[in-house]
């Protein structure tokens, strides 16, 4: 590999890590802000200004507390869970292209960590990956209500992984590939996916927030019920990094549908013109036009990533908690159906269109 | 070879020794796991990405977490169970597998010794797949035109089990 390729990919992975990572005590704030906005609370306001340090001296509280680990748990697995749990959404971020492309010192640098031709089943790999955190924590620490949480968790996930397959499927039907990138140049040039296939959205829109456990399929954590289901043993940062591993897949969740249907990084409206602007103002050629490009793409991305974030947040506080046989009926019995004749009409509807 | 097959190989052998030599079920299902995405990674560095793709999602991400869910389910509290020592089928079991063992690499050796000469590389070197637009291209093509038929049947067989394993669990909970 050449030293100019290993920097970019180096730069580009911490790229991704660091602002994933970064974003995550924002995402905390906001979601306690949000919160308490919604239920009419004032929420956390005292740590610097609005808060805003707040999820620091929660850190700093996490670090100073006791490394706690049950008499009767299984060490090595009970340290091994939240790591797993952390590391698969990270890996799954890889192939999410977040910009078409920069020019860095005369080379184009494709912004996207992996280049893979198979890359959306890549992500459906990690997203599989999700369910050993959960067993294992659960198991590991030698608790009723934590392998309660396992079992419950792992079997929503594993139930409603259909579901996102399927709609996932009939996405790929209508761009023909499986490249994030060429996906997104077919929105470019058409229309965004969820105009071509709004009930695909929704079906992995829901699909999205059970594999994520966030409310209203928070059951796996099931507080009033389980207490606090597979990471009920876990104290100080080891907790913590459960917490953060909900919000990354948060954020890879909520990356995942923009690109597939909602444009991924292509330009939000009205932004093109702020990209001709720049370039005509600062009298860049056109390798600074690519850049500026590749800025206000990142920009966009992360626009529609901090919208599902909100939706995230919004949803958990306005919907209640499915009971468990609420949750299989609506995956099996509802989802899956659906999405299964949701495939055949997109299927029937490309064959029209392509013919 | 890069230093990285060679620390995947590595780390896999070690992890496929202690899947046999353990005696804890959860640690020899893990190490499995380990085997199996430690191989996606080799794939995936030699530049077959849907493969090591479909290694983690058909095996590390399905079969394995059928594995251990059921290791999980049925021993919930004695993770290490009584293990009784039966010298007659351990001796029979190494017999066998040394066995099968030999007449394999034989049967390798052989074919490589005798047919050296007349292997011809096949049409889909890497840049002509390269040039049909990728791998996993010229393999959904393959698989829904040439080989359509037997893609259809499997499939049937598949839900022939499916079918066959609803019946079975039904029988037992009625």
């Amino acid at each position: 590999m050449e030293y100019f390729d290993f920097l970019q990919l180096i730069a580009k992975i911490l790229l991704v890590v660091g602002v994933c990572l970064g974003v995550v005590p924002v995402t905390v704030w906001f979601e306690r802000r949000g919160a308490a906005w919604m239920q009419g609370r004032v929420g956390p306001n005292r740590v610097g200004p609005f808060g805003l340090l707040q999820p620091l001296a929660d850190v700093l509280k996490f670090i100073h507390k006791e490394d706690f680990v049950p008499k009767n748990a299984n060490k090595f697995y009970y340290y091994l869970a939240p790591l797993i749990a952390l590391i698969a959404p990270l890996c799954a971020l890889s192939v999410i292209p977040f910009g078409d492309k920069a020019i860095v010192g005369g080379r184009e640098v494709v912004l996207q960590i992996a280049q893979m031709d198979s890359g959306v089943i890549f992500i459906l790999a990690f997203a599989g990956l999700e369910v050993y955190p959960l067993i294992l924590a659960g198991w590991a620490s030698k608790n009723k209500y934590s392998v309660l949480g396992a079992l419950r968790g792992s079997s929503q996930i594993v139930s409603y992984e259909i579901s996102m397959g399927l709609s996932l499927l009939s996405m790929l039907i209508v761009y023909g590939s499986f490249n994030p990138h060429e996906m997104v140049s077919w929105q470019v040039e058409h229309f965004w996916g969820a105009v071509v296939n709004p009930f695909g959205a929704l079906v992995f829109l829901i699909s999205i927030f059970a594999e994520t456990n966030r409310l209203p399929f928070d059951l796996p954590e099931g507080e009033s019920e389980i207490v606090a289901g597979y990471h009920l043993e876990y104290g100080a940062m080891k907790f913590a990094l459960f917490f953060m591993a909900e919000y990354i897949a948060m954020i890879m969740a909520s990356a995942l549908i923009s690109t597939l249907f909602f444009g991924g990084y292509s330009l939000l409206p009205g932004m093109d013109f702020l990209v001709s602007f720049i370039a005509s103002f600062f009298g860049f050629g056109s390798v600074g036009t690519t850049n500026v490009t590749a800025v206000f793409q990142f920009v966009s991305l992360a626009s529609k990533v901090a919208f599902f974030m909100f939706l995230f947040v919004w949803i958990r506080w306005t919907l209640p908690r499915f009971r468990f046989d609420q949750l299989m009926d609506l995956g099996w019995k509802i989802l899956f159906p659906l999405s299964l004749i949701n495939l055949v009409v997109v299927t029937l509807g490309v064959y029209y269109f392509n013919r | 070879m890069s230093p990285v097959i060679v620390i995947l190989s590595v780390i896999s052998a070690v992890l496929a020794l202690t899947m046999l030599f353990t005696r804890n079920a959860i640690t020899s299902a893990i190490c499995l796991l380990g085997v199996l995405i430690m191989t996606a990674g080799i794939y995936g560095l030699i530049g077959e990405h849907l493969i090591a793709t479909i290694q983690l999602v058909v095996y590390a991400g399905a079969i394995m977490v059928l594995f251990i869910f059921s290791i999980m389910l049925l021993n919930l509290n004695t993770e290490e169970r009584d293990y009784k020592d039966h010298p007659g089928a351990f001796a029979g079991a190494v017999a066998l597998g040394l066995g099968v063992f030999g007449f394999l690499a034989y049967a390798l050796t052989e074919h490589f010794r005798s047919h050296r000469g007349d292997v011809v590389p096949g049409p889909f070197t890497s840049e002509y797949v390269a040039s049909l637009g990728g791998n996993s291209k010229v393999l959904a093509h393959s698989l829904f035109t040439q080989y359509y038929v037997s893609f259809e049947v499997i499939s049937l067989a598949l839900l022939i089990a499916v079918v066959a394993a609803v019946v079975l669990a039904k029988r037992k909970f009625d």
